[in-house]
């Protein structure tokens, strides 16, 4: 067997050993995780938590705000992931009610436009 | 007899470089479909607020018990009233405050508190809900402990036996939000446990839901202490107290609205070996 064999054969026991120990025995950690990288189910019952207060405040900032923990997507985008998620895993019909709710808020919403204070 | 093949080392450990590259750095475990007790600190405070917001909203309590559940606290409970503390202090509105605090509170009681609603004004015990958590909780997760507060109050008293939480069938009150705070009992306390001249405030409201956040001024003559409800949820949420100096003479009230209480004076009480020490005062306020 030529030498340089070696050195090629050594090289990828050494890429699976690294690979072994950096995804099996030793992984990277994500213990600090964000509400936006749960699982579906969970990010359902957070959107589902977030229309049952706003069923209770009214408050759309509010729900607006709380609904960008869940990542970058548009209030009105993640509302209808949720509802689709709701409605695969058998959400009761009271809960998908609250879910469509939120999202006819959220569909009406229109900012306060901007005060144009200082301007003549 | 043939050279061991020293190159083989160097091309091993670049070998292995390269493996943890690519599993660090280049493609390293996505963890997508996280359960919420891997959540960071904040984003689980984030989270119990927002069962708190919704809990307010719905009042079913087995639902939120089963989403608390879900950040792997060891003891819901204390974790929600150190929340209540740490929001209260760092000047959150008082309604999420209480919002958090109420969970707390219902959820160590068992019993959902529903209050008095405008229209009606009517009142409601009810037990736990049969309902069930919105979210199927499948899945392996296993979730872990989450670091227990530590509550950094000093215990200098017994716990009060307050919040009964007896359900009510039906009350017809008016909505009585606003409304003055009443002295409910004002007891002398002769316990030589307890620090000599204590004056232990309690605040509740009229399901005797103790109140967190409610400021009480002392006043003396030459001069005048606030304090607030909530800094030892240990004890009680709706808990204050203050040391009283024997042969002053003080007066308390509840800054928010409410009679003054004068001639407050730490009595004096003598312990089983009869030796004379300075008792203490339990007051009890109640919004009606």
């Amino acid at each position: 067997m030529p030498r340089w064999l070696y050195s090629v054969i050594a090289i990828l026991i050494g890429i699976s050993l690294g690979l072994l120990y950096g995804w099996v025995i030793n992984p990277v950690q994500f213990v600090d995780t964000t509400p936006a990288s749960m699982r579906a189910d969970y990010r359902a019952d957070y959107v589902l938590m977030i229309a049952e207060a706003y069923n209770g405040d009214q408050n759309t900032d509010l729900a607006i705000h709380r609904l960008a923990a869940l990542g970058g997507s548009s209030p009105v985008d993640i509302t209808s992931q949720a509802i689709q998620t709701a409605q695969n895993i058998g959400y009761s019909a009271d809960d998908v009610s609250l879910l469509q709710e939120l999202r006819r808020a959220l569909q009406a919403y229109q900012p306060e436009p901007p005060t144009m204070e200082g301007t003549p | 007899m043939k050279r061991f093949p020293w190159e083989v080392i160097p091309a091993l450990a670049v070998g292995i470089a390269l493996g943890l590259l690519y599993a660090w750095t280049i493609a390293p475990v996505r963890y997508v479909n996280t359960a919420p007790n891997t959540l960071r600190a904040d984003f689980k405070d984030q989270y119990r607020m927002l069962i708190s917001a919704s809990y307010a909203s719905t009042y079913d309590l087995a639902r939120a018990k089963s989403r608390i559940a879900l950040l792997g606290d060891t003891d819901p409970v204390q974790v929600l009233s150190a929340q209540a503390q740490r929001l209260l202090a760092s000047g959150q509105p008082f309604e999420v405050v209480q919002q958090v605090a109420m969970l707390a509170d219902d959820l160590q009681s068992g019993v959902a508190h529903v209050p008095p609603t405008a229209s009606t004004g009517t009142s409601t015990s009810v037990a736990a809900p049969t309902s069930t958590p919105a979210a199927p909780l499948s899945g392996t997760e296993t979730p872990q402990a989450a670091p227990m507060e530590t509550p950094t109050v000093e215990v200098v008293n017994t716990p009060l036996s307050l919040g009964t939480s007896t359900p009510r069938p039906t009350r017809t009150p008016t909505p009585t939000a606003g409304a003055p705070f009443v002295l409910l009992s004002n007891e002398m306390v002769c316990n030589s446990n307890l620090t000599n001249g204590l004056m232990q405030i309690s605040v509740i409201d009229s399901h005797h839901h103790q109140i967190p956040g409610v400021e009480i001024i002392i006043t003396w003559d030459g001069g005048e202490e606030h304090i607030f409800t909530g800094f030892k949820p240990d004890i009680g949420i709706g808990y204050a107290d203050y040391i009283m100096h024997s042969n002053v003479t003080y007066t308390v009230r509840i800054a928010e609205s409410g009679t003054p209480v004068p001639n407050l004076t730490a009595p004096g009480c003598t312990d089983s070996s009869s030796q004379p020490y300075t008792g203490g005062l339990h007051l009890t306020f109640q919004r009606p």
